[in-house]
């Protein structure tokens, strides 16, 4: 990349007003340093429930990420957050394996029609669910984003190659 | 035995156990990275003393933010004080929130939803 094409990128980084965007593998360290970063960030904002509302979303987005991932090293992960008028967008993606991709594009697509006692009630149930399968939160934190996100969320699996998709997941508060 | 004086970091919260009788307390932040590793010992008290003669609980919990997989951990040292209850002990849990936190205020009513014979209440500060 040359100092031309940095300044371009700096410029749609801008005008789409985002706050924080990461390219590369995700980790627990990255988590928390990132975490870290928002809350101070957060500190200077008008709106701490709102701001509150934006660290659980991230958290759980990432923790998603982390867990979901195809390998631990992969470098394919990505975080965004920007604001718009409305609000800020938390946009979270990263490889998964293509088979594990069908099954959570079911569960989003239930989750993405759920109304909000819906929501709250299968929350409640997976408070106690066993975490065997689905990760260390067996799907709490997935209905925490939905749950929390101020419009219905989007989500969209990018072709890599036959066994891999980038998985992302866009959640506005 | 089964006394706790855990130190509070950024991503796990402070956690002291004494008694009896009984007194459990939790507070800050809560995003461990290994949460077995962490809340393992809490649980594993509480097995004790639900296990041990009977003397009344009082629990006061008061995060400020849980992720999914703590939630978890602490769902299940609801269940040890609520098999406390059931052995007829008397269990006092306190669940405090900061004013105008409604996520943390929520989980406090996801919790009563979930031990309705456990006395739960939720304070605001």
């Amino acid at each position: 990349m040359d100092i031309s094409q940095a300044v371009d990128m700096r410029n749609s980084l801008r005008a789409n007003r985002v706050i924080m965007a990461y390219n590369g593998a995700v980790s627990d360290e990255l988590m928390v340093t990132l975490a870290d970063l928002l809350k101070h960030r957060m500190l200077s904002n008008d709106d701490p429930r709102r701001s509150k509302v934006v660290f659980s979303v991230f958290m759980e987005a990432v923790q998603n990420l982390i867990w979901h991932g195809r390998d631990r090293e992969s470098p394919a992960g990505m975080i965004m957050i920007a604001e718009d008028d409305e609000g800020v967008c938390v946009i979270c993606g990263n490889r998964i394996s293509r088979t594990k991709s069908t099954e959570l594009g079911h569960r989003l697509e239930q989750l993405q029609n759920a109304d909000k006692d819906t929501l709250r009630q299968l929350y409640r149930e997976g408070m106690s669910r066993s975490a065997d399968h689905e990760g260390p939160g067996a799907g709490l934190g997935l209905l925490e984003i939905v749950r929390r996100a101020t419009s219905p969320i989007s989500f969209t699996f990018v072709d890599v190659d036959d066994d891999s998709v980038d998985f992302v997941l866009a959640a506005r508060i | 035995m089964s006394e706790l004086n855990i130190e509070a970091t950024e991503r796990t919260p402070a956690i002291t156990l004494s008694g009896p009788p009984w007194r459990l307390s939790l507070s800050g932040e809560s995003y461990p990275e290994d949460v077995s590793a962490f809340y393992g010992p809490v649980i594993l008290a509480l097995d004790e003393i639900v296990a041990s003669a009977a003397h009344a609980m009082r629990a006061e919990l008061s995060l400020v933010y849980i992720n999914s997989s703590s939630i978890k951990a602490l769902y299940r040292i609801f269940e040890g004080l609520d098999l406390c209850r059931q052995k007829g002990q008397r269990i006092e849990v306190c669940w405090r929130h900061t004013e105008d936190d409604d996520i943390m205020q929520e989980l406090g009513e996801d919790f009563q939803e979930r031990f309705p014979e456990l006395t739960i209440l939720i304070e605001s500060q």
